[in-house]
């Protein structure tokens, strides 16, 4: 295999800076039937998700007395990739979805909704790297549309180690011939980043490394969840009341 | 002046844990957002007004829902909410010795009924033991956001007292988002109306003018009344 | 999958001992449970290991034959790994196809080999674009004790030490021992509060299934990390574990590095 450059004079293949984002565009609200949506595109990624709930658990058995059950599905479509996916959920998509809930669940007060369900499902229209990451952000939107009580707000971004530097939000060449990808979600309360939600990583990377990868992970989050909030405020800022 | 503005959960509304009221939550002495929604702060109190989300039933509340099963004990009632009702027999007084369940309330008939009892698994009991309580044999359901319940009922009910009072209909509004309208069909389409535009644009000065400009309008253009002599001339305009 | 009873009943035992400073079994909080390794076990596979810690036990076998490579890596190998949780192993585990945890233990218990390259991939081209070595690595939980997915790792890695590459049955060659150039430890953590539980057991987890594995290679590289159950994690508990996580995979790195001797 040719060796690949994936930074050339100091800058990224796509004319970014290692600090820099892709391009997002995020906005709240676009679903009709679901109780809380967001349409959210993060460099060629463009995502949906749907917040129903919370409502009735079917199957039964799966209530819980005491809080709600969350379920999380990711999902790409067949022609969101290059090569045709077989609809239905593979491997990856099923690791996928259980570490988003698990990054999701620590944030809603489920104790609130016993014996109820929250479905969060993404569905991936068109990806590329960080489609994971760009899932959560936008399910984390639809989240607080569809009125959930959580303790703040999740948002999610990845780091990549490319041709040895770290940079941050990798596209599509940086996560495939990079050294390392680690998505990182966080909970953000108040403007100010709480704890690790979503942690993985798959590569090779030095402790000091790693350390490094979050505190840019968090400046990244933190910009993201800027425009998280103004997605939000733009759907709602009508019904600001003003009292004489 | 009062402005209520928008905050998202996790957002910091208090510092003095003595005042978080509804829609917020306590951690290490500060006051955070839980909802997205609007911030209701006085010196006394602050809650989160939400903007959005599911009816969750509390002991007391009027709801309106539809019979989804019917059993030998009582009927399963759906109230627009996670959690299905259950009303039984002994607190309908439509109930006779010599009468089946079946008779009185069947699959699909709607009620008027009010939330008696939650347990802690959230096992919602209904009763129809009160005035208000009736089954649904006439007129017409509307559903609309149930955050948006109280906007509809105005302050101390002053919105639907016009709209009552205007239109002449009988109007029962359900905590679960679910409102009852009875009387003349196009009086009961207009008060339909009303209700969407209180629905969307609560939020607005002067609301209650425009209902009251609006009703007045719709009565005319369906011929109901004769328009009104101008108060004020066109040329001085 | 349903709850264990016994486990709901030892949560309050297990809480008031870490509030006392102590682990239920008498560890220290960074103390891994022994290990015991039995490689070569399946004569019918290529390579094979049992691995007990504890008493969480796991068998990984290796199979390997000729395949065709991916269009991508025309002059590579595969490495395929895949994991059961059967009935046998924990009454709490059902039969059926791979569930969720099932899965991300072997994407885990993968991603360890592929990005610490213990397996130079290259060495097992066969011909460039036609035919390449596929390894199949099953892991095969036996006894659920808590923390599966270090035993599995350790199983998966100790049976590829011990694997022969099957060329004569294949008719390509001489059989050969498959090159293993480094040796991926994952190391579990039970993360309560701002305490770091190393290798939990399955009474342990009965407070909550919140873990963070880290693996790391012999020149202690992070190779992969996953943070498994609906937790927060703090900043400075994470930083923690990636330390403790590179020294304690120090640790059972020598044992793997014995079994051959």
């Amino acid at each position: 295999m040719e060796e690949i450059k994936l930074i050339v004079d100091g800058k990224r293949l796509d004319g970014r800076g290692f600090e820099e984002l892709r391009p997002i565009k995020i906005e709240a609200g676009v679903l009709k039937r679901a109780d809380g949506s967001c349409y959210l595109e993060m460099g060629k990624n463009k995502v949906v998700a749907a917040v129903y709930g919370p409502r009735e658990v079917h199957p039964k058995h799966l209530e819980e007395p005491d809080r709600a059950i969350v379920r999380y599905r990711y999902s790409m479509a067949p022609f969101s990739v290059e090569e045709r996916k077989r609809p239905g959920p593979d491997r990856r998509s099923i690791e996928i979805s259980k570490v988003s809930r698990e990054a999701l669940e620590p944030v809603i007060m489920k104790e609130l909704f016993p014996r109820s369900a929250i479905d969060i499902f993404v569905e991936v229209l068109q990806a590329d790297a960080g489609s994971r990451t760009a899932c959560l952000n936008a399910a984390s939107v639809a989240l607080v549309d569809a009125g959930i009580p959580m303790k703040g707000i999740v948002t999610s971004v990845a780091v990549a180690k490319v041709d040895g530097v770290l940079v941050l939000d990798p596209m599509k060449e940086e996560d495939n011939y990079g050294e390392a990808d680690i998505p990182f979600a966080f909970l953000i309360r108040n403007g100010k980043i709480e704890s690790i939600t979503l942690l993985q990583m798959d590569g090779r990377v030095t402790a000091e490394e790693l350390r490094k990868a979050l505190e840019l992970a968090k400046k990244g989050a933190m910009e993201i969840y800027k425009l998280q909030r103004e997605a939000i405020m733009k759907k709602y800022v009508k019904e600001e009341e003003v009292m004489e | 002046m009062i402005s209520r503005k928008i905050v998202l959960p996790g957002d910091l509304v208090s510092t003095n844990p003595k005042t978080a009221g509804p829609g917020t939550y306590v951690e290490g002495n500060k006051v955070y957002a839980r909802v997205l929604g609007l911030l209701d702060k006085t010196d006394t109190g602050v809650r989160i007004i939400p903007l959005k989300g599911r009816y969750i039933p509390s002991v007391g509340d009027t709801v309106i829902g539809i019979v989804r099963e019917v059993t030998a004990n009582g009927w399963i009632v759906d109230i627009n909410s996670p959690y299905i009702a259950f009303l039984p027999v002994l607190e309908n007084p439509a109930m006779k010795p010599n009468r089946k369940p079946n008779d009185v309330l069947d699959i699909g008939d709607a009620i008027i009924a009010k939330v008696m009892n939650i347990d802690p698994k959230m096992k919602v009991t209904l009763t129809m033991k009160d005035k208000l309580c009736r089954p649904i044999r006439v007129g017409r359901i509307v559903a609309i956001n149930p955050t948006r319940v109280p906007r509809v009922i105005g302050k101390k009910g002053s919105m639907i007292k016009l709209l009552k009072s205007e239109l002449d209909v009988q109007i029962i509004v359900g905590q679960n988002g679910l409102i009852w309208l009875n009387g003349d069909r196009r009086k009961v389409s207009i008060a339909e109306e009303a209700i969407y535009i209180i629905e969307q644009e609560a939020h607005t000065e002067g609301l209650t003018d425009r209902i009251t400009e609006f009703v007045k309008k719709r009565k005319v253009e369906m011929g109901l009344e004769k328009p009104e002599e101008k108060e004020v001339s066109e040329d001085q305009g | 999958m349903p709850e264990d009873i016994l486990m709901e009943i030892k949560k309050d035992y297990v809480l008031s001992k870490i509030r006392d400073g102590e682990r239920i079994d008498g560890r220290k909080f960074d103390e891994i449970r022994p290990i015991e390794i039995q490689t070569g076990l399946i004569a019918k596979a290529e390579g094979s290991a049992l691995v007990k810690l504890g008493n969480t036990m796991v068998v990984a076998g290796v199979k390997m034959q000729p395949g065709e490579p991916f269009p991508d890596t025309p002059d590579q190998g595969i490495i395929i790994t895949n994991a059961e949780l059967v009935p046998l192993a924990s009454p709490t585990f059902e039969p059926g196809p791979p569930d969720e945890n099932a899965i991300e233990l072997a994407r885990v218990v993968d991603r360890g080999i592929r990005h610490s390259e213990a397996v130079d991939l290259k060495e097992l081209c066969i011909e460039e674009g036609e035919k390449v070595w596929v390894i199949f690595i099953d892991i095969w939980a036996l006894d659920d004790d808590g923390n599966l997915m270090d035993a599995s790792a350790l199983a998966a890695i100790a049976a590829l030490m011990n694997t022969t590459v099957p060329a004569e049955r294949f008719e390509v060659g001489e059989d050969f021992p498959l090159a293993v150039k480094d040796l991926p430890v994952a190391i579990t953590s039970l993360v309560f509060e701002d305490k770091i539980l190393v290798d939990p057991c399955l009474d342990e987890l009965s407070i909550g299934k919140n873990t963070i594995t880290i693996t790391t290679d012999q020149n202690d590289n992070i190779v992969s990390i996953q943070k498994s159950g609906p937790f927060l994690l703090k900043e400075e508990v994470f930083d923690r574990l990636i330390d403790l996580s590179i020294e304690k995979a120090k640790e059972v790195r020598r044992i793997l590095k014995n079994i051959n001797s």
